[in-house]
């Protein structure tokens, strides 16, 4: 956005200096200082300088747009100051309407646009973007910005945008919005082409934009168009259908690969000791925390590499947890393995240990994170689905996880031990598994994967010392209901209990769902108390 | 002759040893004998730990701060304040006992604390009970009037309608639709009851409203927002989003509305328990515009605001305090404003009993850090305050769209529900 602002803004300069000799140009058109008096006036002035500025957008010469398009950008950025004598943009220090450097006087006010204004500013920024920024970029951004409100786009602004466009792609979809604004014009043929278009975009808005169209009169009069309206319906629904169901199955995967990264590392844990890590929450809040050091690192350290700090933190909050398991295992619970209720009381207390330790270094407050391009915002692909980036990374985080997982424990060493001890630990003891060794490194594995949870949960759930109390009955409720011990049963209970989840919440709401979801796993339970995969042998 | 069996002797001497060793029995009959000349106590109930902790936790330095500074001027009817700090852990019973510790063994003058209505709801029959005086900062649902609670903060009628009514007049963004999404306790059903009634008494039909409710600390808002989406694209006029959920839900939902694509310009938001606080950590460049509303924002001008942030910065300094020291947040004042409150009433009924501190209410008034003049009245032990409705910027704080005159009188009980 800022790009172009500066060489626009020094243009806006250049344009005003080259116009003082001739104020008989400023008088034909656009009514300067009422302009820059409205837009330090109320919000019903500020209203009227926006329509004002999105008009002068449209219609305005070149001269008049280039002293215009600074305006709207610093209203909306409160870039604005307004003082007695006028307004002043402070990004530069020049007079609103001269242009001529000056500060501004006594203690200026710097208007807001109200929610109502907002919309018509940066709908008017958008338009002066789009005929003159100089970076392709940017005028694609004020396309896409002038598409989000087509009902409000000045006429004739689209045509001449168009006409002026170097850029063969932007100038087609400039052409293709021109259409679709057609939709109410006069020409039946206009309409039936702005009506496909419309239907391209196959969202409940378009719907409703084009079922309000059956109650035209040429609806009824021309078979043509009906038979358009009636086609466009029908294709902007199934494209909602099918979005829905993409929506639905998308954040049912996405809920999953949340409680699967949560759980795996507890399945290994549980399933090879029996021990109940009530920590391993606070393993998971500890990944979020290594994470945010590796980025704070990085800002010091390697400012280009920033953007990248989720993949660059993956060993270490990987490495920073498996070394906390480790010594939880060797110092604590090691002790505690004939106790199971003890060693589940010892984690608790390590929890609580962990949550005011860290409390006690960080604070309570949200950890403020950078979000990259790939984990911020989203695409519409059909419909009303919206892949947002957050969400597809845990989703592949958690594919990639699971992957390295299931090669570890079944294809190393270390995971044909670790199996032969979850199976049977004496037989595997007497052929000479150092099982307590085993038992180390494993719960290091678990521990790791839950710091791996805390780092792709980062960009999704606030990080703070309590994160972590949220994922432990969820990531048992997984745990049991998969089978103790297997990758393959936590999967499948994730990917379930994901996928019943999401189901449920738009029909009797989220607090249903979680009762729901528990009374149809406990009679599960009933029915299979080994759970989904059990893993076959005797078990103690 | 009494006979001592080893029983008896045992159970005597652990008896006794209990109560020497106990830590309240002794110095309770230390403290009534010098009871005229020591410090007056306050008990604060604010949670240091829990998912309260974050927003709660500042609330006691607040009153320990406004309690300093009654001190330097001399403190209250020749004596000073001593502030008793607790922890109830987010725990909602919890409350209720420490408040029974505080009024009983301590002797506390006044209570400051609750953050939650639900904490609120425990703590009320402990402090009807025994007597006591408990400061609420919180705005919160209304339709309660205890002699024993003072709250300070609006009820609905002065902080959720003149918001609701902004938006929906044509200076807001004249809106007609409106989905309601809330934690599932007590407030945010109450508010909602409300302003359905409220709409309800405005011709607005029932379809033109959606209530959700997710349970405590529910952060995986895919779905809802999905649905908030459908809801929006039905058309029928501008639709808005009443926000009452609470805690970590807050920043959690608007991250996932904003990776969604929805600005404020298409659907805003109206946070009704949003603060600065929940902000920290977002990227708000994509929430600019949505809107919270409270009796006192950060931004407020005037000099008593400019006095307040310039003493709780200095105030974080000098005491280590584990918080911004460039963040306030309404609580944050209504509690300042409390211990002045109450601090002016002990004075003018010049004793601490809480019968005649009641008394003095009347016509009590506190230039508040929010640029109004707050005051009480005879009727009830509400406190009239000023109305802001706050938009948020792009620096992770909150704008001044909109303010009220002056201090609306509070109405405890809605109306509408």
């Amino acid at each position: 956005m800022k790009h172009w602002f500066l060489p626009s803004f020094l243009f806006g300069l250049l344009a005003g200096a080259w116009l003082l000799p001739a104020p008989a140009a400023q008088a034909a058109g656009l009514d300067r200082a009422g302009l820059v008096q409205d837009l330090c006036g109320d919000a019903g002035a500020m209203g009227r300088a926006g329509a004002a500025l999105t008009a002068t957008a449209a219609t305005g010469s070149d001269d008049e747009r280039a002293w215009a398009a600074p305006l709207a950008r610093a209203a909306i950025d409160r870039k604005l100051a307004c003082d007695a004598a006028g307004a002043v943009l402070t990004e530069g220090g020049l007079d609103a309407l001269t242009r001529a450097p000056r500060e501004a006087q006594g203690t200026p006010r710097s208007p807001l646009l109200s929610l109502k204004n907002r919309p018509v500013y940066e709908l008017a920024d958008a338009a002066f973007a789009l005929r003159g920024a100089p970076d392709a970029g940017r005028r694609a951004a004020a396309l896409r910005t002038l598409e989000r409100r087509p009902a409000l786009i000045p006429e004739g602004l689209l045509d001449m945008a168009a006409e002026a466009e170097g850029d063969a792609g932007l100038k087609a979809q400039i052409e293709a919005l021109a259409q679709t604004a057609a939709l109410n014009a006069a020409d039946p043929a206009a309409r039936i082409r702005a009506l496909s278009r419309v239907a391209d975009n196959r969202s409940r808005r378009a719907l409703t934009q084009v079922t309000a169209l059956a109650q035209d009169p040429a609806y009824a009069s021309n078979p043509e168009f009906r038979a358009a309206v009636d086609a466009a319906t029908a294709r902007i629904e199934r494209g909602i259908a099918i979005g829905d169901a993409l929506a639905t199955l998308y954040n049912g995967l996405s809920f999953a690969s949340i409680l699967f990264m949560a759980a795996i590392g507890l399945a290994i844990i549980f399933g090879l000791m029996g021990v109940i890590n009530l920590a391993q929450g606070e393993l998971i809040m500890i990944g979020a925390y290594v994470t945010f050091m590796v980025q704070q690192g990085l800002r010091h350290a390697a400012p280009a590499l920033l953007d990248w700090y989720l993949i660059l933190a993956i060993p270490a909050a990987f490495l920073v947890t498996a070394a906390i398991g480790i010594a939880l295992e060797a110092l604590l619970l090691r002790h505690l393995y004939r106790r199971p209720l003890m060693s589940l009381l010892a984690t608790w207390a390590v929890s609580l240990f962990l949550v005011n330790l860290v409390r006690v270094v960080f604070g309570t407050q949200n950890l403020q994170f950078e979000t990259p391009f790939y984990v911020s915002g989203g695409v519409p692909v059909i419909g009303d689905f919206i892949f947002t980036w957050n969400r597809m990374f845990a989703i592949a985080f958690a594919a990639v996880t699971l992957a390295l997982t299931w090669l570890v424990v079944r294809k190393t060493p270390l995971g044909l031990n670790i199996r032969a001890v979850t199976q049977n630990r004496d037989m595997a003891a007497c052929i000479g598994i150092p099982t307590r060794r085993v038992d180390m490194m494993a719960f290091g594995l678990g521990s790791g994967l839950a710091g791996l949870a805390g780092l792709a949960l980062s960009p999704i759930y606030s990080v703070n010392p309590q994160m972590g109390q949220n994922f432990i009955i969820d990531s048992f409720m997984v745990v049991v209901l998969g089978g103790v011990g297997t990758i393959a049963g936590t999967v499948v209970a994730a990917l379930g209990i994901g996928q019943i989840n999401v189901l449920i919440e738009p029909l009797w709401g989220a607090v249903a769902a979680k009762v729901i979801v528990l009374l149809m796993i406990i009679g599960f339970l009933q029915w299979r108390p080994e759970g989904l995969f059990a893993v076959k042998g005797r078990r103690k | 002759m009494v006979k001592f069996s080893r029983r008896s002797f045992l159970q005597a001497s652990g008896l006794a040893a209990a109560g020497l060793a106990s830590p309240v029995g002794m110095p309770a009959v230390l403290r009534s004998a010098q009871a005229q000349s020591g410090p007056v106590k306050l008990g604060c109930l604010f949670s240091s730990s829990g998912t309260m902790a974050n927003l709660e936790g500042r609330l006691n330095y607040v009153v320990k701060m406004a309690a300093d500074e009654i001190n330097a001027k001399g403190g209250v009817n020749g004596r000073t304040i001593e502030v008793l700090v607790s922890d109830p852990a987010s725990d909602w019973p919890l409350y209720a006992q420490t408040a029974k510790q505080m009024l009983q063994q301590e002797k506390v003058a006044a209570l400051f604390g609750c953050w939650t209505s639900v904490s609120r709801k425990t703590v009320l029959p402990v402090v009807e009970q025994e007597g006591g005086l408990l400061y609420y900062p919180l705005h919160f649902e209304g339709d309660e009037n205890s002699k024993n609670v003072v709250y300070v903060n609006s009820p609905p009628a002065s902080s959720v309608l003149p918001a609701v009514d902004y938006l929906m007049s044509d200076d807001g963004v004249s809106a007609k639709r409106f989905f309601m999404l809330g934690s599932d306790y007590v407030w945010p059903r109450t508010i909602n009851k409300q302003l359905k009634g409220y709409w309800a008494s405005k011709g607005i039909p029932e379809s033109a409203w959606k209530e959700e409710y997710v349970p405590f600390g529910f952060s995986n808002f895919q779905t809802l927002v999905n649905q908030i989406r459908a809801f929006a694209d039905q058309g029928g006029g501008q639709p808005v989003v009443v926000l009452t959920v609470v805690g970590n839900s807050i920043p959690d939902f608007m991250r996932e509305f904003a990776n969604q694509g929805i600005l404020a310009t298409d659907i805003p938001v109206l946070g009704l328990d949003m603060v600065e606080a929940d902000l920290e950590g977002l990227d708000t460049s994509k929430l600019v515009g949505h809107l919270n509303c409270w009796a006192y924002l950060q931004n407020a001008a005037g000099p008593a605001n400019e006095a307040f942030l310039k003493s709780w910065a200095g105030y974080v300094g000098a005491n280590k305090v584990p918080f911004s020291p460039d963040v306030s947040i309404d609580p944050m004042v209504s509690a300042y404003d409390s211990v002045h409150l109450w601090a002016m009433a002990a004075a003018k009924a010049g004793s601490f009993d809480v019968p005649e501190v009641s008394k003095a209410f009347a016509g009590l008034s506190f230039d508040c850090p929010s640029g109004y003049k707050i005051s009480m009245t005879g009727e009830n032990n509400y406190v009239a305050r000023g109305v802001f409705i706050g938009s948020v910027n792009d620096k992770q704080g909150f704008d001044i769209l909109w303010q009220s005159k002056d201090t609306p009188t509070p109405v405890p009980f809605s109306p509408y529900g």
